[in-house]
């Protein structure tokens, strides 16, 4: 078998197909396989093809335009979000590991400063005056966070709904 | 990449401008409705006998028409649209085969026969050329139908195929021939 397709073949699908076969034709198929055969088919997917087997009407074309315009804005929307909602992982992941390494730095500070909050231990802070307090740092990190967590929040909140 | 594989990976407006020349207005309503009248009809057929399963036709010309509008087409050469819309089809339908293996094997000749027998009283040869077609693997189908029916040459079925026009020739001839014999198996021969 050549490279190329041979030049009569379609002529042999139609005249097979039609049962009409000049003499030329006929002569050919005999020395080419390739058209012998696509001859010994062409009738039978011709009968094929006529076999009407749509039983409904197919979709409305304005419907499905109209179907296509709304998956397109769909996934508009998913696409332009996307960037947003990886940011909003990143995030998550900063805050959480912001607290994380608060908490484990300076866990002896936070936790002293959160037992003079007791009654006591206010009382012996106005008596004494020398009870634990938080360094400014570790106050503007405390907000920083806080804050951070409550954006987070509320724009996972007001995004979902 | 080829000029060639670009314009034929990207047939719509990102092939005009790789070309050099201004795009065009992507296909407005009207317009997808005309081509929709003009080739629904045998884009379902096509995907009809490839799959065997009108239901499942339902749904894959419906998702071909929505790739083919997601590629925002332009009337720039019907025949090229025609042919993009066949391949987009022939890729829905060997991935619907993909995804549902099983029913890819055995599922076609049962939802062939299931649908041919329920139509039986519109007679016995639809039944057996829907059980012979199904017999043949997908490619076989699409090869056959595309230069049969759509009366497609080597290069346009290629095209549609996603293989090269020589590859056509060759898969077509085994494609033909199986089918023969399945036709002389089956004392369907002409």
């Amino acid at each position: 078998m050549s490279g190329n397709a041979c030049p009569m073949e379609p002529d042999v699908v139609r005249a097979a197909a039609m049962n009409a076969w000049p003499h030329a034709l006929r002569s050919h198929i005999e020395s080419c396989q390739e058209c012998a055969a696509a001859a010994d088919v062409a009738p039978w997917m011709q009968s094929f093809a006529e076999v009407d087997v749509r039983q409904t009407p197919l979709p409305d074309p304005a419907l499905l335009f109209l179907k296509a315009q709304l998956l397109k804005n769909t996934v508009a929307v998913d696409r332009a979000s996307r960037p947003i909602a990886r940011f909003q992982i990143v995030a998550y992941l900063v805050v959480a590991a912001g607290w994380a390494a608060l908490l484990m730095t300076r866990w002896t500070t936070i936790a002293s400063f959160l037992s003079s909050l007791t009654p006591a231990g206010l009382m012996s802070k106005m008596t004494s005056g020398g009870a634990a307090s938080l360094s400014m740092s570790i106050v503007v990190t405390v907000v920083a966070l806080a804050s951070m967590t409550v954006m987070l929040a509320l724009h996972t909140i007001l995004a979902e709904e | 990449m080829s000029a060639a594989a670009m314009f034929f990976d990207a047939p719509f407006a990102t092939a005009q401008t790789a070309f050099g020349k201004p795009p065009q207005e992507p296909m407005d309503e009207a317009q997808f409705e005309a081509f929709y009248r003009r080739s629904a009809g045998r884009i379902w057929s096509y995907i009809y006998r490839m799959t065997g399963n009108p239901a499942v036709a339902d749904d894959l010309m419906q998702k071909t028409f929505f790739r083919f509008l997601r590629s925002r087409p332009v009337i720039a050469n019907d025949d090229h649209l025609r042919r993009y819309i066949y391949r987009t089809a022939t890729n829905l339908v060997l991935d619907h085969f993909r995804e549902s293996k099983h029913e890819a094997v055995y599922g076609v000749l049962e939802t062939m026969q299931a649908g041919a027998d329920s139509r039986a009283d519109r007679g016995e040869l639809r039944h057996d050329m829907m059980r012979v077609f199904g017999e043949l693997k997908p490619q076989e189908r699409a090869l056959l139908w595309l230069a049969h029916v759509e009366g497609e040459s080597h290069e346009e079925i290629g095209e549609a195929l996603g293989v090269k026009a020589k590859s056509v020739k060759v898969m077509l001839f085994r494609a033909r021939k199986r089918l023969g014999d399945l036709l002389q198996k089956k004392g369907l021969a002409p």
